[in-house]
């Protein structure tokens, strides 16, 4: 806390209000929040929080992030940037929607709604709500298209920040456009509601704020809060050592577009004499011909948001503190600016994943204490784009994507690994599914979902483990577009730490034979059939011969662990039994073993 | 029989307030005894039953009522030192309370714990079962793997059992069979059955309930069949009432049923007192109230005069917390009070919180080691805490303590003593402020047009500025702002509730379904309602409600409807018109033309308790008063003398313009410049603000 001989550092503001304002802004974007995750249709916004919100200056910076995803949100201001630069005539009432990739957005299936706000004819700032639509009018029903040759083979309806409303009142001619090409219009257009409901409460708010305290003050505040924000960020890479931090993770095989998988390399610069961090990410292959090129929103923010994963949390997360920070692309590169027509259909999440995992693991090369292992990657069967017809509702259509994964999160140096993590580009922010809820809206049935004992990497800390989920139709077919990576290259342990096991697909057929699927694949399932989804689990961090034998037992008390591989993995010989809480550690038999263990490895 | 006695027993302290027929308040405060509740209670009653001339014998036995409320229900489930409960879910389904419903705080902090599920892993049991949404039998139960399984459960000595199976609420019989075969199995054993104590969709909300109803059942079945005993050994004969988490109070032997009533059951009458004393004044009934204590700072609110309810109750930290999985009195905590610690973050910004000195070391000025400047130290620095009046002078504060450690932290800043006090009170106040704001924007409720109610040892000390901010016109303080939870207790209706689950949609309303599940509803509270008339409460209202979403929607608002019978369709209509309204008044828009889903239906009755009358608590008026003394205090432009009141000097209609500050016995009320403080025919400080922002 407070330190001795701490500088004093002033503000042409007093900091009071600035801290005052910035509990405002925050405050702003929570109620945008709130509003779009209570109003939307779709599970996948309103179930999972797939979505985010943000505050960005007029001149383009952003200025407050929430607490949404952070892929989401670090491009927003490549995004109001292209709304200034291709609207003239901004006004008060004006929304847009965009979700081209090629003009800052982060997916095609990422419909960002953004309303510039206007204070006494000044445009002062630009709200934005951003939402993973159920779907987007793919040439398949999935919002991810990974053999996309092209946009055109991707099919998606692009708007290239296009106006979706004049004088707070719909133009219908886009409206109509969607209603024609996206499936289930309905649900579509009550999570676009949804979502310009909770850009225009910000726009509501913002307003007020502004008048309660006047233009100057906001204006100045702005300055002071980057330059706070700035400081912050560069007091915390004065503490790390310089040097040059390089890693590469292999993308999953993807048949016949990667037969051996996509290396994906990152170089990470640190200069705490200047108080910078650049992320160099030209060194990797051309576009390619699919639906997992990176686009420049995806490939910024998923190498700051491995940055930021290693750093004080506490930093502000804006325009500021990324003056210290920058990331270096090359055009034409599927980790960097994406040449036209190569499609970006999955650019938030895959490839994306792997820059997250391979920035924060980087780190952990700089010593003890520093860095993640990587998390799991992969949206495996719990996480699959469902669709197909609702008997119970007439046979009316349905499509949306699940969210019942677990996927184990990077143990650290000090933590295990999150549970809930999800992805790498989430990080446990995003909220589960329900089976029930799935069951009454969707015409399915669950047989299982359990969390996998010995599902996690092991380690001194240990990765989160996965789960195994097991579903299939009712009544009528159900058709499951899984887009999952993990499958061959699963996440890696750092500093000794193991591997978490690798991510699988299965079709369960009606006599219980079970056919392993690839990792990217359509699967069309009969009633009686089943789709079983088994989870990636996080990297370890740290030798597990290092684990406290306390935490290896709680582990196989609470079945996180198996005795086999407590005694196996971790050298922690155990004597009792569980069943009857007399599971103990035998402390002399743990030394040999861990000794025998070793020498092994040795 | 002139006595009404109400007591709330807290972490550290236990409240007692008793009223007497003329509605006169006597407060009592004793510090809490964990192992034995009446002993505190007896402390407490022992200081107000002085004060009115009696022994505590006496007082109990001229008593009419006995209303109490205690934390001990969610102190047992965040220490998770609650009885060793088993969890029986559905085969392949037993990671519910492990995963809970996603979601966490910081973005980027991967460096935190996931928390350990309510019921550990090695006590949940998978059952062969499986129904389906509609009700349908899946997989039927077997019934030889559940005897197995509960014979196991006896081995491992387990002391409740919590059941909750996907689906039960479509179709209850396997959950029905298992408690039965628990009867049998495992005799005098505890357990809870989710479709039976909370019959909603979700299924971890339901389980968490669950689990928490049964991992309650023996601690406070015990505890409070020792204080009825207690009681009645003390001489008290008539009705012991409980408060419970739906803001009302039931009887004991009711409460001990289900638990889980438990949970909210001090906090939740903070809004009751506070609608008490607002409507006496006639004021705006929109209220808000803040009840700061030494480590946190409750919001509630009062919407139209009816207490504002939540489903969405996290006991500890939301998603990585509990849920409590049903509806109960609103109430927002914030870990923020006059222990927070205040420091200076590496780009110089000023931080009050999440840190806490707590009530040990405390603060410095406190002078038991602590050596952190808190918030308490400021309002000392500050001049708003006299520290040689603190409890009547029998806690002496070091004031030298005070003003060396936000001494320290003024120099980091480049400020004077002063300044970085009154920084730190804005920070805090800035907390608070945020934690307001959170509660009425979600619940649509605007601050500005709403009367504050300030609860609390601490909660006089910042409520005007507080108020400027929000642009609140009208701040209620009641004298006895110390005890508001227990005050709360005094004004209190008898109140039940009754739930099922039904899906149905607008557009083809199944109104056969809804009217058997309405009329299941009312059965269960008409037999409550029986007992209670002829435990001679006679005054019974019922009322009912049902949470809805537009088709296609998956979070559900709550709205009041009608009559326990849908008969034609335009009832139909009526509840689609209410929600549309609802939707508004929330989100700000609506989906005109879109079905309405409907889901749980709730019942809930209300007896009412013949509460005293509120009665001037003032010995007479005064034209103007007298200051005790004068000391500097500091609003941010310089120390001005001050004038110190003595809030029982005080008569009524007495105008107190700020800057000044008021001395209760528990409480302080600091007006600052601006602002002025009337004493109302009620005996109440209303306290009209300065305009927005001029603090």
């Amino acid at each position: 806390m407070n330190k001795p001989d701490q500088p004093v550092i002033t503000y042409d503001m007093d900091p009071v209000l600035m801290a005052v304002l910035a509990n405002r802004l925050n405050a702003i974007v929570r109620e945008m929040s709130n509003t779009l995750l209570r109003t939307a249709r779709s599970a996948v916004l309103a179930v999972v929080r797939d979505f985010s919100c943000s505050l960005v200056t007029a001149d383009n910076q952003l200025l407050c992030p929430g607490e949404g995803l952070p892929v989401h949100i670090f491009g927003s201001a490549l995004q109001s940037q292209s709304m200034c630069d291709t609207h003239k005539d901004l006004a008060p009432g004006d929304a847009f929607l965009h979700n081209d990739p090629y003009m800052g957005n982060t997916h095609p299936a990422d419909h960002m709604i953004m309303c510039p706000v206007f204070v006494d004819g000044v445009h002062l700032f630009t709200t934005c709500a951003k939402a993973h639509q159920a779907d987007c009018g793919n040439s398949i029903p999935s919002t991810y298209h990974a053999y996309a040759r092209d946009i055109y083979e991707e099919g998606a309806l692009i708007f290239p920040c296009v106006r979706v409303q004049k004088d707070y009142k719909d133009v219908d001619d886009i409206i109509r456009m969607c209603k024609r090409r996206i499936r289930v219009p309905e649900q579509w257009y009550g999570d676009y509601l949804a979502t310009v409901g909770a850009a225009r409460i910000g726009e509501r708010r913002l307003v007020e704020l502004t008048r309660r305290y006047g233009i100057e003050t906001i204006q100045q505040f702005v300055r002071d809060w980057f330059a706070y924000s700035e400081k912050r960020m560069e007091e915390a890479i004065r503490e790390l050592p310089a040097g040059r931090l390089e890693n590469v993770t292999v993308y999953d095989p993807l048949p016949p577009v990667l037969p051996d998988g996509l290396p994906i390399k990152v170089a990470v610069d640190i200069d705490p004499a200047a108080g910078r961090i650049e992320v160099d990410l030209t060194d990797n292959p051309d576009n390619l011909d699919f639906g997992l090129n990176e686009s420049v929103a995806c490939a910024t923010s998923n190498a700051l948001c491995g940055v930021f994963n290693c750093l004080d949390p506490d930093v502000p997360h804006n325009e500021g503190s990324f003056r210290r920070l920058s990331v270096k692309l090359r055009e034409g590169c599927v980790i960097g600016i994406p040449e036209f027509p190569h499609s970006c259909s999955m650019a938030t999440t895959n490839i994306g994943d792997r820059i997250v995992n391979a920035t924060q693991a980087a780190f952990a090369e700089i010593g003890e204490g520093h860095g993640l292992a990587e998390g799991a990657v992969g949206m495996g069967a719990g996480a699959a784009v469902i669709s197909g017809r609702d008997w119970r509702l007439g046979g009316s259509p349905y499509i949306n994507q699940e969210w019942l994964v677990v996927n184990g999160g990077p143990a650290t140096p000090e933590t295990d690994g999150w549970l809930n993590y999800g992805l790498p580009v989430a990080a446990g922010l995003m909220y589960r599914g329900s089976v029930e809820v799935d069951e009454s809206k969707y015409p399915m049935l669950f047989k299982s979902l359990r969390v996998v004992a010995g599902g996690g990497g092991a380690g001194r800390f240990r990765g989160a483990p996965g789960a195994e989920v097991i579903y299939g139709p009712r009544n009528d077919p159900m058709t499951v577009v899984v887009s999952c990576d993990g499958q061959v290259n699963p996440p890696r342990g750092v500093r000794g730490g193991h591997n978490g096991p690798a991510a699988a697909t299965y079709k369960v057929g009606a006599d219980g034979s079970e056919e392993k699927l690839p990792g990217v694949v359509e699967c069309r399932l009969g009633p009686g059939e089943w789709v079983r989804g088994v989870d990636a689990g996080g990297g370890g961090y740290g030798s597990p011969l290092e684990r406290d034998p306390a935490r290896v037992l709680k582990d196989v008390l609470e079945r996180w662990e198996t005795v086999e591989r407590a005694r196996d993995v971790y050298g922690v010989v155990l004597s009792g039994s569980a069943d009857d809480d007399s599971l103990a550690v035998d402390a002399a038999a743990t030394t040999a073993r861990r000794a025998e263990l070793a020498a092994t490895v040795a | 029989m002139p006595y009404r006695i109400s007591v709330d027993t807290g972490g550290t302290f236990t409240d007692v307030v008793v009223t007497d027929e003329r509605g006169r308040f006597t407060v009592g405060k004793a510090l809490t005894d964990k192992r034995r509740a009446f002993a505190s209670i007896e402390a407490g009653l022992a200081v107000a039953a002085e004060e009115l001339g009696l022994g505590v014998a006496g007082l109990l036995a001229e008593s009419a009522m006995f209303v109490y409320g205690t934390t001990r229900g969610t102190n047992g489930i965040v220490e998770r030192k609650t009885a060793r409960t088993a969890f029986l879910t559905t085969q392949g389904f037993p990671d519910i309370l492990l995963l809970k419903e996603g979601g966490k705080a910081e973005p980027h902090n991967l460096r935190m714990e996931y928390p350990d599920p309510y019921v550990a892993r090695r006590l949940t049991f998978e059952v062969p079962e499986r129904i389906n949404a509609e009700g349908g039998v899946e997989t039927p139960l077997d019934e030889d793997a559940v005897r197995a399984l509960l014979a196991t459960l006896a081995e491992r000595q387990v002391e409740a059992v919590a059941v909750c199976l996907l689906w039960s609420i479509a179709n209850p019989a396997h959950e029905l069979r298992v408690g039965e075969l628990i009867e049998q199995a495992l005799p005098g054993v505890p357990y809870t059955l989710s479709h039976q104590l909370n019959p909603i969709l979700r299924e971890y909300r339901r389980a968490s309930s669950t689990a928490i109803d049964a991992s309650l059942k023996p601690l406070m079945q015990e505890y409070l069949t020792t204080l009825e005993a207690d009681l009645r050994a003390a001489g008290y004969r008539n009705d012991i009432l409980v408060s419970t988490s739906f803001g009302g109070v039931m009887h004991l032997h009711d409460v001990v049923q289900k638990p889980i009533y438990l949970v909210k059951s001090g906090p939740a009458m903070a809004p009751v007192a506070g609608l008490a004393y607002v409507s006496a004044e006639s004021l705006a009934e929109d209220i808000i109230v803040c009840d700061a204590g030494g480590t946190t700072f409750d919001v509630s609110l009062v919407r139209d005069g009816e207490v504002e309810f939540s489903r969405d109750t996290w006991l500890g930290p939301a998603w990585t917390g509990d849920n409590l999985g049903m509806a109960s009195v609103a109430v927002h905590s914030i870990g923020a009070g006059g222990g927070s610690i205040a420091w200076v973050d590496p780009g110089g910004l000023l931080r009050v919180g999440p840190h806490s000195a707590g009530s040990e070391p405390g603060p410095a000025c406190y002078g038991r080691g602590g050596d952190e400047p808190t918030v308490t130290d400021a309002a000392v620095v500050l001049g708003y805490i006299d520290p040689a009046h603190v409890l009547g002078g029998r806690m002496p504060l070091d004031e030298d303590a005070a003003k060396r450690v936000v001494g320290r932290l003024a120099e980091t800043l480049g400020e004077s003593v002063e300044r970085a006090a009154f920084a730190i009170m804005a920070v805090a106040n800035e907390n608070m402020i945020e934690a307001i704001k959170e509660l009425t924007i979600n619940e649509g409720i605007n601050p500005a047009e709403s009367t504050l109610v300030a609860g609390g040892g601490a909660g006089g000390l910042n409520i005007v500025p507080i108020a400027a901010e929000l642009g609140c016109r009208t701040v209620l303080v009641p004298r006895t702002a110390g005890a508001l939870s227990a005050s709360g207790m005094q004004f209190s209706d008898i109140v039940t509730e009754a739930g099922a689950s039904k899906l149905t949609a607008t557009d083809q309303f199944d109104f056969e379904g809804v009217n058997a599940a309405l009329a299941d509803i009312d059965a269960r509270l008409d037999t409550f309602g029986t007992r209670l008339t002829e435990r001679g409460f006679t005054d019974l209202r019922k009322r009912y409600f049902v949470e809805a979403r537009y088709r296609f929607q998956v979070w559900e608002l709550e709205i009041e409807v009608g009559a326990s019978r849908f008969e034609s369709p335009a009832d139909v209509e009526a509840l689609v018109e209410a929600f549309h309204q609802m939707h508004d008044r929330v989100f700000a828009i609506t989906d005109p033309g879109q079905a309405v889903e409907c889901l749980n239906w709730r019942g809930r009755l209300v007896a009412n308790v013949k509460a005293p009358t509120l009665e001037p608590s003032r010995a007479g008026r005064t034209e103007h008063a007298d200051p005790d003394r004068r000391r500097p205090a500091y609003f941010g432009q310089g120390l001005v003398e001050t004038p110190i009141y003595l809030g029982e000097h005080l008569g009524t209609d007495v105008v107190i313009d700020g800057p000044a500050i008021i001395e209760e016995p528990t409480s302080t009320l600091v007006v600052n410049p601006g602002a002025s403080a009337r004493v109302s025919a009620g005996g109440r400080y209303i306290l009209t603000p300065p305009a927005e922002g001029q603090v």
